[in-house]
C-alpha cells in the first residue's frame, strides 16, 4: 500500500506501527500518509533537527559511573510512537483504579492490616519489605493519597496484548523527558500536527501543582508547595528545576527548610522563615530525615517526619509508600483490585513467579534460562537476569542468589516486547519498546495522555533504561477521523 | 525570595567586581613597573599583602618573584581568592541560578572563563598579560552593563547590586592601600617628598578609570591627599567608597525589613566623612583602610543574619 513500508522487517513481534509488510496500523496510517515519497530522507532531517533542538534546549541527564558524572544528552528518536484514543482511554481507566487500589494497599499496610487478616497476601511480604516503615504506623492521610504520583511501566507482548510490568511508587522520574520530547517533536514536525488529531500533554504541569495543592493537611487556602531536590548532582536535577519551573514553585534543597519547635516546616525566604505546607520531594525516604532515617543525610531535614507525623505538612510520595513499589507485592496487585474496590482488573499483570514460594522458586531454577529474573526491590534495570540472553556462569550466579534469598526475587517469561520503526543509519528499523505513564491521585485522579515511551536502541536489546543505552521517543495518543 | 538564591546572586555579583578589580589591580601594579624609575624598589609581593594572602603565600610559595606573586594573584586554583577561583565560582553561582537571569547571562560568563582558562599561561607573560586583563576587565563591564539594561530591578536585581556595590568598596580601599604602600616604601629610602608621587596617583586613579572624573573635580596638580578623598568620600564617583556605601542603603529600600543594614551603613559613611587628613604612606592609613573592610565585613555579617540565614518566622 504504502512505499515507505516495503522494506520494513515484520518479524514475530507485535509492531506498534506497522500491521503486516505492508498495512499500518489505523492510528500510524495518517503519519506513513505525511511521510510518503522521500519519507526516509526527511526523517533523517527530521532526527537531526531534533538533536540540535535537544542540544539548545540543554536536555542533559547524568550518568553515574567510575569515571565520575557526565551529563549527557538525552538520546532521542524522532519517529513517535503511536496509540489510538479507544484503547487508550482502556488503559488509563486501569491505570487509575491500580494506583487507587495500591493506596488502599498502603493505608491498609500502616493501619488495620485487613487485607492480611483476611489471608489475601501474607503478612511477612510487607515485614520483610527493606521499604516498609515502621514509623508510618498509623498515619491516615488526606484523599488516602500515599503514592500521589506513580510512574507504572507498561509493555505489549507478541500478541499485542497491554502488561502492567512494574509501578514505580517512590520517586518515578521522566515526565520532564516526556514533556520535552513533545516540545521538540512540535519543532521538527508541525504540520503533521496540524493534520493529526494528537492529544495535547502539556497540562501535566498544572494538573500536578492542583493535585499537590490538594493535599494540603491544613485549612489554609493558598497553600506553598516546594520542590525537595537532592541538588544539581542528581541525574534527575534538570527535571526537578524544570517541574518547579513550570508548576511556578519553589525549587529547594534540604538546607533551605527548617523544623521548628512547633513541629512545622519552614523555609529560609528572605522575608524571614516562611511555612511550607506541602512537599514534592525527590529524594527517597532514606535520606528524607536525618532525626528518623540515616543519620549521615545531608539531603534531608531534621525533623521533617516529626510534621509530617503531626499533620502539619504533607509529602508526597508520603514515607512508606515504597513499600508497595516490591516486585513480590506487585504480584498480588489484581488481587488487592478484587479485595479493595470489588472489581475485575482492567490491565493484567506479566505473569510472575514468587522464589519464596516453593513450588514458584522450584519452576524458577529448572527454567532460568527462558525467565527474566529481577531483584525485588531494584530499580533502573540493574542486577537483572535476562535468560536466554545469559551465559551459563551468570544462571549458576542467580541460582545462587536466589536460593540464599528467595524473598528477594522474582522471575517473568521473557516477553516479546512489541516495537515501533526507528531512524537507523540507512533505513527504519524495528526496536523494543515500554511505556511509562504518570499517573496522579490526589483529590482527583489523572492519566497523562500517553507517557514516556522508552526504546532500546541496541538491535535486539530489551533494555530500554537511559543508563543502559536506552533513548525515548514521543508518544502519540491519535483520535481517529 | 529563597534565601539560597539571594546569596547565590549576591555572591555572583561579588565575583564579578573582585574579577575585574584583581584585574585592575594587576594591571596598575604591572604598568607601574614601566613608569617608575629604576631606583624605586617594586615589591610584586604588596599584591599579596594588600588582598590579604600573606598566609596563604608563605605556605604555598617561597621566592617573591613576579611569577610566584602574579600566579598566586590571578592563577591558583588553589588560592580561594585568586582571579580564576573568583571566574569559577561566578560560573557555578549562575549555573545554578540560571532560571532567574537573562539566558545571555550564563553564556557571557561561561565564555569569559573558556576564554581565560585557555589562555591563562598569558598571566606569566608581560607582554602578553596586559592585553589579557584588559579583555577581562571589558568582559565584566559588559556582562554588569548587560545585567543592568535587561533585568527586572527586581529583588534578584538588588542582590546582585548589593554584591556589586559591598565588593568594590572594598577593592577600592584596597587600591588606596597599594597606593599608600609605595609612597611609604619611598618615604623610607628618600625620608622627603618624591618626585614620583604624581605618577603613582595618576597610575592608581587610571586603574579605577577615576582619572578623569577626578580631574573634572579638581583642576590642581594631584596630591595624595586629595586622590584619597575623592577614591574615600566622594558623593558621586561610582567607586568612591562612601557613594558604595550610600548606593546600597539606597537599593535595598525595597528589600524587606532593610533597617538594620541602612542604619550600620549611614553609620559608617557618617564616620568615614569624619576622618580628617590621614598621611599618605603612614600607618594610620593603612589601619585606617583594614578599618574600614572589616566594618564591610559585619554589614556582610548583617546581610546573612537578615536575608540568607534567618532565624524569625516572617
Amino acid at each position: 500500500m504504502l512505499d515507505n513500508l516495503k522494506n520494513y522487517p515484520v518479524n514475530g513481534f507485535y509492531d506498534e506501527a506497522v500491521q503486516d509488510a505492508d498495512t499500518p496500523r489505523p492510528a500510524a496510517r495518517a503519519l506513513f500518509t505525511r511521510l510518503d515519497g522521500s519519507y526516509f530522507d526527511s526523517l533523517q532531517e527530521m532526527q537531526k533537527a531534533a538533536e540540535v533542538a535537544i542540544a539548545q534546549m540543554g536536555i542533559s541527564f547524568t550518568v553515574y559511573s567510575d569515571k565520575g558524572n557526565i551529563d549527557r544528552l538525552w538520546p532521542f528518536d524522532a519517529f513517535p510512537r503511536t496509540i489510538c484514543n479507544t484503547e487508550w482511554t482502556a488503559i488509563s481507566k486501569g491505570l487509575t483504579q491500580r494506583l487507587k487500589a495500591l493506596n488502599m494497599f498502603i493505608e491498609d499496610v500502616y493501619n488495620d492490616r485487613k487485607i492480611f487478616k483476611a489471608g489475601i497476601i501474607p503478612e511477612d511480604v510487607i515485614t520483610s519489605s527493606k521499604d516498609f516503615r515502621p514509623e508510618c504506623m498509623g498515619m491516615k492521610l488526606k484523599h488516602s493519597s500515599w503514592a500521589c504520583i506513580c510512574g507504572s511501566d507498561l509493555v505489549r507482548d507478541g500478541e499485542g496484548k497491554v502488561y502492567v510490568l512494574e509501578d514505580n511508587l517512590r520517586v518515578p522520574s521522566g515526565v520532564s523527558y516526556m514533556l520535552e520530547n513533545r516540545a521538540v517533536m512540535k519543532q521538527v514536525m508541525p504540520e503533521i500536527f496540524q493534520d493529526m488529531n494528537i492529544l495535547p500533554i502539556d497540562e501535566y504541569p498544572l494538573q500536578l501543582l492542583s493535585m499537590l495543592r490538594s493535599l494540603c493537611p491544613t485549612n489554609e487556602k493558598n497553600p506553598e508547595v516546594v520542590v525537595l531536590t537532592p541538588g544539581i548532582f542528581n541525574s534527575a536535577y534538570y527535571e526537578h528545576a524544570y517541574l518547579a519551573h513550570e508548576m511556578g514553585t519553589e525549587l529547594v534543597e534540604g538546607s533551605d527548610l527548617v523544623v521548628l519547635d512547633d513541629d512545622c516546616v519552614y523555609m529560609r525566604n528572605i522575608e524571614g522563615l516562611k511555612r511550607v505546607d506541602v512537599i514534592y520531594r525527590r529524594i527517597d525516604d532514606a535520606f528524607i530525615d536525618p532525626e528518623v532515617f540515616r543519620e549521615d543525610s545531608a539531603l534531608g531535614v531534621p525533623g521533617l517526619m516529626r510534621a509530617w507525623r503531626a499533620g502539619n505538612v504533607a509529602i508526597a510520595n508520603a514515607p512508606g509508600c515504597g513499600v508497595a513499589d516490591d516486585k513480590v507485592v506487585y504480584a498480588y496487585v489484581p488481587d488487592m483490585i478484587r479485595f479493595y474496590l470489588d472489581e475485575e482488573p482492567l490491565i493484567d499483570n506479566v505473569p510472575t513467579y514468587l522464589c519464596d514460594r516453593e513450588e514458584d522458586r522450584k519452576y524458577v531454577l529448572e527454567h532460568l534460562s527462558e525467565l527474566v529474573v529481577k531483584p525485588a526491590n531494584e530499580s533502573g534495570g540493574y542486577g537483572l537476569l535476562i535468560g536466554p540472553k545469559a551465559s551459563q556462569e551468570e544462571i549458576d550466579t542467580f541460582a545462587q542468589l536466589i536460593e540464599e534469598n528467595p524473598r528477594n526475587y522474582i522471575a517473568q517469561p521473557t516477553l516479546n516486547l512489541s516495537t515501533v520503526p526507528t531512524v537507523c543509519d540507512k533505513t527504519l528499523e524495528p526496536r523494543h519498546v515500554d511505556l511509562r505513564p504518570f499517573i496522579l491521585q490526589g483529590k482527583k485522579s489523572y492519566v497523562t495522555a500517553g507517557g514516556l515511551t522508552r526504546v532500546a536502541l541496541t538491535k535486539g536489546s530489551l533494555v530500554v533504561n537511559s543508563s543502559q543505552g536506552g533513548g525515548s521517543k514521543d508518544t502519540w495518543i491519535v483520535v481517529e477521523e | 525570595m529563597l534565601s539560597k538564591v539571594a546569596e547565590r546572586v549576591y555572591w555572583l555579583a561579588r565575583y564579578i567586581e573582585r574579577i575585574e578589580n584583581t584585574a585592575r589591580l594587576a594591571k596598575v601594579h604591572s604598568q607601574l613597573m614601566l613608569d617608575l624609575p629604576k631606583s624605586v624598589k617594586l615589591s610584586w609581593y604588596d599584591l599579596v599583602q594588600i588582598t590579604g594572602n600573606e598566609d596563604y603565600y608563605a605556605e604555598n610559595y617561597d621566592s617573591r618573584s613576579e611569577q610566584n606573586c602574579m600566579n598566586m594573584l590571578l592563577k591558583d586554583r588553589n588560592n580561594s581568592s585568586s582571579l580564576m577561583s573568583s571566574l569559577w565560582w561566578a560560573r557555578e553561582n549562575i549555573r545554578t541560578t540560571r532560571d532567574i537571569l537573562p539566558r545571555e547571562a550564563w553564556i557571557h560568563i561561561n565564555e569569559l572563563y573558556i576564554m581565560v582558562k585557555n589562555h591563562q599561561e598569558d598571566f606569566g607573560v608581560r607582554a602578553k598579560r596586559n592585553a589579557l586583563l584588559s579583555t577581562i576587565i571589558r568582559s565584566c563591564q559588559a556582562f554588569t552593563g548587560m545585567l543592568e539594561g535587561t533585568m527586572s530591578h527586581n529583588e534578584t536585581y538588588r542582590f546582585l547590586k548589593l554584591g556589586m556595590l559591598i565588593e568594590r568598596a572594598d577593592m577600592t580601599t584596597r587600591l588606596i592601600d597599594e597606593g599608600g604602600l609605595f609612597v611609604a616604601q619611598e618615604q623610607f629610602e628618600n625620608e622627603e617628598e618624591s618626585p614620583f608621587d604624581a605618577i603613582l596617583w595618576a597610575n592608581l586613579l587610571r586603574s579605577v578609570s577615576a582619572y578623569f572624573m577626578y580631574r573634572q573635580q579638581y583642576q590642581t596638580e594631584i596630591s595624595g591627599q586629595e586622590v584619597l578623598h575623592f577614591l574615600t568620600q566622594d558623593k558621586d564617583f561610582a567607586r568612591s567608597v562612601s557613594y558604595c556605601l550610600g548606593e546600597m542603603s539606597f537599593i535595598m529600600r525595597k528589600l524587606p525589613n532593610p533597617e538594620p543594614m541602612q542604619n550600620a551603613l549611614e553609620l559608617l559613611q557618617k564616620k568615614i566623612s569624619a576622618e580628617q587628613k590621614l598621611n599618605i604612606g603612614s600607618n594610620e592609613l593603612h589601619q585606617h583602610l583594614d578599618w574600614i573592610q572589616r566594618e564591610l565585613s559585619q554589614i556582610n555579617g548583617l546581610l546573612y543574619d537578615n536575608w540568607f540565614n534567618p532565624k524569625q518566622v516572617a
